[in-house]
């Protein structure tokens, strides 16, 4: 059902129609922005970015593939444009530099929910664990539990596998488990 | 991780029956899953790995400040107007041919005004206008304010935001100007509404106008040359095509102006009915494959802003299914049912 509806919005986008363009937009922009902020840490940069790239995306609708999953498809195009602009201004050459040297997806308390269900650790602490934990981790932790995102819809936006998700996903959680729910695990084999 | 201990936490991950003891919701599963680890000791890392990936992370979710989305959407829409001249053309005259009356009021005030030797700048109109399914509030120079409905739009000069063309429907809530007693006035195809300072509602879809006062007095003057005064509760439809019109009292139940909230409210509607009011919100076409279907009755709410949660909402509380096909809405029986 939802399927079938975005790719007739997709559709009517691709023909020209600026209702379904605007709908788009309304749609995605703020979880795009969010996005993009996290990625350069520059609201005025990222907000330049979405416009050149939502421009783009209307004057070359005609020759973009087909489209199936709006939102994954929005990511993966956003995240390459803000790369290519972020590299000319910092002058990095890789993925991997542009991410090193940055503040890139570093998390602060007041982002995070005070009722955690992971864990009843102090926010303070979490952040702190999260932050030690790598770019790439951070990142799908972002794009999964930020942005509600598939694993399937995060390895097409990060353009690595499955199974890479899958692994960043449970060493991330085995580092951050392993710090902080030992004591957890010793509750339950008391009650068993 | 052994390869083992990977593919067991993909089962896991899963397994909504695990899902469920993971968020501690269901006295079933937690009882399984507490018995299934006690026996499985050995499995205890992989368990509770999988536990702490679906629980997650719990993110406040920041929102942008309002109108920051609709502005920085104005500013991409003009970039591709000023870059893409004839879809600005072909959209103009769209809208000149439906409104084809006021076209040649226009055109002779042009002629007016060039030979008076004044420019008159085309670009003192303001438009505002709604995509599929999306309510805005807006708020006009002289501080009436409007709610304008998904699918509509409104035209105004800059200089004179008192005389508003509306297609589609609005909500109005004009504020008076008592020193002056300046009107306010609201033209349609069918009619022209002129106010002092009231609320009221106007719906120019399906080849009519209906207006609906809820506070204050109107005055109508209907494209045939009638005119009407209004008392609040009222509601006056008119159709220049058929030339019919409708004067009637109306009960506060009746769903008129509920979709201001964001919401359809429906009281024993037929989905015929409902489905009326989804093809005019988002300029869709409905058509049933089961007819019966038209004759279900629905009582609720159904949000309106989104026409994804619209439908499945409509889908869910009927047992159909909606199938979107370019801008028609094909309703069946689902078979599942």
């Amino acid at each position: 059902m939802s399927e079938t509806l975005e790719t007739s919005i997709w559709q009517l986008f691709v023909e020209g129609d600026l209702n379904a363009f605007s709908t788009i937009f309304k749609t995605h922009y703020e979880a795009l922005h969010n996005y993009g902020l996290k990625i350069s840490g520059n609201p005025t940069l990222t907000e330049d970015c979405l416009q050149n790239f939502f421009v783009y995306l209307h004057d070359n609708r005609k020759n973009l593939s087909a489209v199936t999953q709006i939102k994954s498809y929005l990511f993966v195009s956003f995240r390459r444009s803000l790369f290519k602009l972020l590299k000319k201004e910092r002058k990095f050459t890789t993925y991997e530099t542009v991410f090193e040297n940055s503040k890139d997806f570093e998390f602060s308390a007041e982002e995070l929910m005070v009722e955690q269900e992971f864990s009843r650790i102090k926010i303070k602490t979490l952040v702190q664990l999260l932050n030690e934990l790598s770019t790439r981790q951070r990142e799908v932790i972002y794009l999964k539990y930020y942005s509600s995102m598939s694993t399937r819809e995060i390895s097409e936006v990060m353009n690595i596998s499955y199974q890479s998700v899958q692994n960043t996903l449970q060493k991330a959680f085995t580092k951050l488990r392993t710090q902080v729910e030992t004591q957890a695990i010793k509750r339950v084999f008391k009650i068993n | 991780m052994s390869k083992k201990d990977q593919s067991l936490l993909e089962i896991l991950l899963n397994d909504s029956s695990f899902q469920n003891w993971a968020k501690c919701s269901n006295q079933n599963d937690i009882d399984y899953w507490d018995g299934w680890i006690s026996k499985n000791p050995s499995k205890i890392e992989t368990v509770y790995t999988a536990k702490s990936i679906i629980t997650g992370i719990g993110f406040k979710k920041t929102s942008l400040p309002a109108g920051k989305i609709n502005m920085e959407l104005d500013a991409v829409l003009g970039q591709i107007n000023k870059k893409n001249n004839t879809s600005v053309i072909s959209l103009k005259t769209k809208r000149k041919t439906r409104i084809s009356t006021y076209v040649s009021i226009a055109a002779a005030l042009l002629i007016f005004a060039m030979v008076g030797g004044i420019w008159l700048n085309t670009s003192s109109e303001v438009v505002r206008k709604t995509g599929f399914g999306e309510i805005i509030d807006l708020k006009l120079p002289d501080g009436t304010s409007v709610v304008l409905n998904g699918n509509s739009e409104i035209k105004y000069d800059k200089n004179n935001s008192r005389a508003i063309e509306l297609q589609g429907e609005a909500y109005f809530k004009v504020k008076p100007i008592p020193s002056t007693k300046a009107k306010f006035w609201v033209k349609t195809q069918d009619l022209k509404v002129e106010v002092y300072g009231t609320q009221f509602h106007v719906n120019t879809r399906e080849a009519k106008t209906d207006v609906l006062l809820d506070e204050g007095s109107i005055h109508l003057v209907l494209n045939n040359g009638a005119t009407k005064e209004m008392i609040p509760g009222e509601m006056v439809s008119f159709s220049k095509e058929k030339n019919v019109v409708t004067h009637q009292k109306v009960t506060p139940e009746l769903p008129y102006s509920l979709w201001r909230e964001g919401t359809y409210v429906f009281n024993n509607t037929s989905l015929k009915e409902v489905m009326k009011n989804v093809e005019l919100s988002y300029g869709l076409e409905v058509e049933f494959i089961d007819e019966e279907l038209q004759s279900l009755q629905l009582t609720g709410g159904i949000p309106n802003q989104n026409l994804k949660i619209c439908l499945s909402a409509i889908e869910k509380s009927t047992g159909t299914r909606i199938v979107k096909k370019g801008n028609r809405l094909i309703l069946f029986k689902n078979s599942n049912n």
